[in-house]
């Protein structure tokens, strides 16, 4: 038995499953439910890199590479946040349709036990699926998420320099 | 929205099956076995009151081998949370429970 390494939030969204993987992979514009932040990828498949960047292109918050896409139902990547020297973690993405609409699933596993990783994947997670359920069914995110984005661009000059984009720069 | 609520209330009010949630949560990816050994009812009576969880999706199985492992999923109790607290509203009343648990002695 693991303690803490892994980490299950689901929802069920009201919407098609082609709608939610959309919106999930969206490349080139801010993602209302991922703190506002671009997904830049060297290409949807496996072995592909993915970055999370800020909307600007300065600040890079999380680097990895795809290790699973399966449209319109599965979609994994190792995730590393740059803000920390914790080892990469891993996250999946599993989307199924049920009566009513999707059940969406977001899997974080790997994390080091009561590492900042950790606490920011639990955390983030709820976030991340509330919004994203919100996006999909009102057509914008929760006011809270919207808070928290605003929040973001808001302190994003107290970014670490170690966060900048050139240290983490794609093939 | 209201079933999915429907389903977590019914499910929280049961308190054996609100200690299944705290151990889940203490114990993620942990066995039917393993929250079972905490009761003294049977194995069977547990079986019944997890389905009751995770038809509310507050618990999350996922096979793995024979084993089902069970996780907390906090997704139904953050939309409720979300449903009635405003960010201000949530401040204020962090800071109040705050004060219970500290003037209570209870550690979080």
């Amino acid at each position: 038995m693991s303690k803490s390494k892994k980490n299950i939030t689901r929802v069920h969204i009201k919407g098609s499953l082609q709608e939610v993987w959309e919106a999930l992979t969206k490349q080139g514009e801010p993602l209302p439910f991922f703190f506002g932040s671009v997904m830049h990828t060297t290409g949807l498949h496996s072995g592909a890199q993915i970055r999370m960047r800020t909307d600007c292109g300065k600040y890079t918050g999380v680097v990895g590479e795809i290790l699973e896409v399966d449209p319109p139902h599965k979609f994994s990547h190792t995730f590393k946040f740059t803000h920390v020297d914790d080892p990469p973690c891993k996250v999946t993405y599993e989307l199924r349709e049920v009566d009513g609409g999707v059940e969406f699933t977001l899997i974080s596993e790997d994390m080091p036990p009561d590492s900042r990783t950790e606490k920011d994947m639990v955390g983030g997670a709820q976030i991340i699926t509330a919004s994203l359920k919100g996006l999909i069914e009102d057509g914008r995110p929760p006011l809270k998420s919207r808070f928290i984005n605003f929040m973001c661009k808001l302190t994003k000059f107290m970014t670490p320099a170690k966060c900048l984009t050139g240290n983490t720069p794609m093939d | 929205m209201d079933d999915t609520m429907d389903g977590v209330f019914l499910a929280l009010g049961h308190s054996a099956r609100r200690k299944i949630v705290d151990i889940v949560k203490s114990m993620p990816g942990c066995s039917v076995n393993d929250v079972t050994k905490y009761f003294e009812m049977s194995r069977i009576g547990v079986l019944k009151h997890l389905n009751v969880l995770e038809k509310a999706e507050m618990i999350v199985s996922r096979k793995k081998g024979r084993v089902r492992e069970l996780y907390l999923n906090a997704a139904p109790i953050q939309l409720i949370y979300d449903r009635w607290t405003s960010e201000y509203a949530a401040f204020w009343a962090s800071k109040a429970v705050d004060l219970k648990y500290r003037i209570e002695g209870v550690k979080k």
